[in-house]
């Protein structure tokens, strides 16, 4: 995979507070998910690639151009920003026609840009009411609107469901799903919600206080933590009994049996200690531990 | 019935394929922004309402002496002139400064209050271009708007006079001097009102603040240069000479530059090479020229590359 942003001992200082200090990593095509709790630095770094900040130290380059000397490779990038960010007495497909333009997008075919736009994020309907008069929601789509109306090669959401309520929030990630897969546009995803990174991301980099703690791809992050849950409806205790008897260690997961490192004959162990038990089963299998339950017990 | 052969298709997302044009289109379409938000344009009728009507006031006075030339210019007195080109400017130059203190802060303003500057400073733009864009978009409608009125006059004064091409022939310079003194005019009241703007995302506070800043000078100003004594001396019932000491003695003339809206004034009756008929613009005609151009520049430059520094300065 091509490298689109590249981060060489990337440093950069607010006077005495340290932002980010020298982390290095590349970000390819795809999704890839800046995690990290808030003050972990994941706002700097976006900045930094968008040429927003000048990096203390290091480099950040998209494209192979540094953004704060080159501007014309912004044209390339996309921006959705946590904060309000939208006019509120101009129409939807006016200030999308103007921000095609700004990204350097001759009138004619800004306009086109901006009805193609605003149909893929459904607000097509509603595309010439002020933007004033949006619901929350409908101002994250025109938010997410504005940063894709130039066709950019990456784009960098910055929290991108903040503030939504969950069917919102559900429906803001299947947007950003379809941006990555079905639109082909890679996407810096910054969030300190690991759900979303979860449900959209391929890669992940975690950040904290300013430096690079984990990085990797999410499918490998949940499937070294491979564990079987045992769901019974009764005879939880003789379950647990039966399985201690033949050397399997099991502990009890919120309403189930978590049973960790199973193999071939694990499994064989576990049906005989469910037989021998006479519980009744509601479901066995493996589940991949959520990317929360990896954080909070300490990594992978 | 009759059944339709049409098909719709849903062709999916499609990549941009047209042409890129980069910083230059970015700046155009600033531009282009600038002159229509000013102008109200793609907004409210409310919102084009306040520029209309500051064009029709800043436009009547010259369509009034335009009819005036045209009309009674023939019969008055010996001696007696109607305003013409060189006195246009100070006669609209209020109504000019108020336009300004209140339609330019809203390019700027706006801007910051909805947080849409972090959206134009990740496309290919910079905080110069940014603030460039801004100020040629307001200084066009500016300058449009200052020499509508004298080519509306120029019209009247041409097609009023008994032989337009021989006035127009002896009264051709004019026409670049008006030209001039409108830039001069126009830069001003163009760079202060948006330099002020570049510090409050409140656009009423700017405009209260510009307006403040003007009347208080002008009140200053005019203060510090009355006359203490006032001699007149009349012969056969005519006025033949006027004296006049200021309270500030001869410092009155420098104390005169206060007054910030009539620095562009000073330099326009300098280009018509017209006497000052107010007190104020007589002290300042006995300093030597190069301060009065000076002092214009100064604010100028000064509030210009205040802006410049305030958004290179600022983070999105």
């Amino acid at each position: 995979m091509a490298s689109l942003l590249e981060a060489n001992n990337l440093t950069k200082s607010y006077g005495d507070t340290l932002a980010l200090a020298k982390v290095t990593f590349t970000i390819s095509d795809g999704v890839t998910g800046l995690l990290g709790p808030n003050g972990a630095g994941k706002s700097t770094a976006i900045k930094l690639f968008l040429g927003l900040l000048q990096p203390s130290e290091g480099s950040a380059e998209v494209l192979g151009e540094r953004p704060y000397e080159n501007v014309e490779v912004r044209a390339r990038l996309g921006y959705m920003p946590e904060h309000d960010c939208l006019p509120t007495a101009v129409t939807a497909s006016e200030f999308l026609t103007y921000m095609a333009q700004v990204s350097g997008l001759p009138p004619a075919y800004a306009r086109t840009r901006a009805a193609d736009i605003l149909r893929h994020v459904g607000l097509d309907e509603v595309r010439y009411r002020s933007i004033g008069e949006y619901s929350t929601g409908m101002v994250q789509r025109v938010k997410l609107a504005q940063a894709l109306v130039h066709d950019p090669v990456v784009v960098m959401l910055d929290e991108p469901t903040a503030g939504l309520d969950p069917a919102g929030r559900d429906e803001m990630l299947d947007l950003i799903r379809r941006t990555g897969c079905d639109f082909g546009i890679s996407i810096v995803l910054s969030t300190h919600l690991m759900g979303d990174v979860e449900s959209t991301c391929d890669r992940i980099i975690v950040l904290e206080a300013g430096q690079v703690v984990q990085e990797g791809e999410v499918s490998g992050f949940t499937r070294e933590t491979e564990t079987v849950y045992i769901e019974v409806v009764d005879h939880h205790d003789e379950v647990m009994a039966a399985l201690a008897q033949r050397g399997i260690k099991a502990e009890p997961y919120i309403a189930s049996i978590a049973v960790q490192e199973v193999g071939d004959a694990e499994y064989d162990l576990i049906r005989d200690a469910l037989a021998e038990s006479g519980a009744r089963l509601r479901s066995l299998g493996p589940r991949r531990h959520r990317l929360t339950e990896i954080f909070r017990d300490g990594g992978p | 019935m009759t059944e339709s052969d049409g098909q719709l298709f849903d062709l999916g997302y499609q990549h941009y394929e047209g042409p890129r044009e980069g910083r230059m289109r970015a700046r155009k379409a600033l531009f282009v922004n600038g002159v229509r938000t000013s102008l109200g344009l793609g907004r409210s009728t409310t919102a084009k309402l306040l520029p209309f009507a500051f064009f029709a006031a800043i436009m009547a006075p010259a369509i009034l002496l335009a009819l005036g030339a045209s009309t009674i210019g023939d019969t008055l007195t010996p001696g007696a002139e109607l305003p013409g080109h060189a006195d246009y400017y100070q006669i609209v130059s209020l109504l000019i400064l108020i336009f300004s203190a209140i339609i330019a802060p809203e390019l700027l303003c706006s801007d910051r209050r909805n947080r849409v500057l972090s959206l134009y400073m990740v496309r290919p733009l910079t905080s110069t271009d940014y603030v460039a864009g801004r100020w040629v978009a307001f200084f066009a409608i500016t300058i449009l708007l200052v020499y509508a009125g004298q080519i509306v006059l120029l019209l009247g004064l041409v097609l009023g006079a008994d032989e337009p091409l021989t006035y127009l022939k002896d009264n051709w310079l004019d026409i670049p001097r008006f030209l001039a003194a409108g830039a001069i005019v126009a830069l001003l009241t163009t760079t202060i009102p948006l330099a002020v703007a570049g510090f409050t995302s409140r656009r009423a506070i700017a405009s209260v603040f510009v307006i403040g800043l003007f009347v208080v000078t002008i009140s200053v100003a005019n203060i510090l240069v009355e006359c203490k004594e006032h001699d007149v001396t009349i012969v056969n019932g005519q006025v033949v000479e006027e004296r006049c000491e200021p309270l500030t003695g001869s410092a009155a003339k420098w104390l005169g530059l206060i007054d910030i809206g009539s620095a562009p004034i000073h330099l326009s009756d300098m280009i018509f090479d017209k006497e000052a008929d107010e007190q104020l613009g007589i002290e300042v005609a006995k300093l030597n020229n190069v301060y009065p151009v000076l002092w214009y520049l100064l604010w100028i430059l000064g509030p210009g590359l205040v802006l410049l520094a305030r958004y290179r300065r600022m983070s999105p």
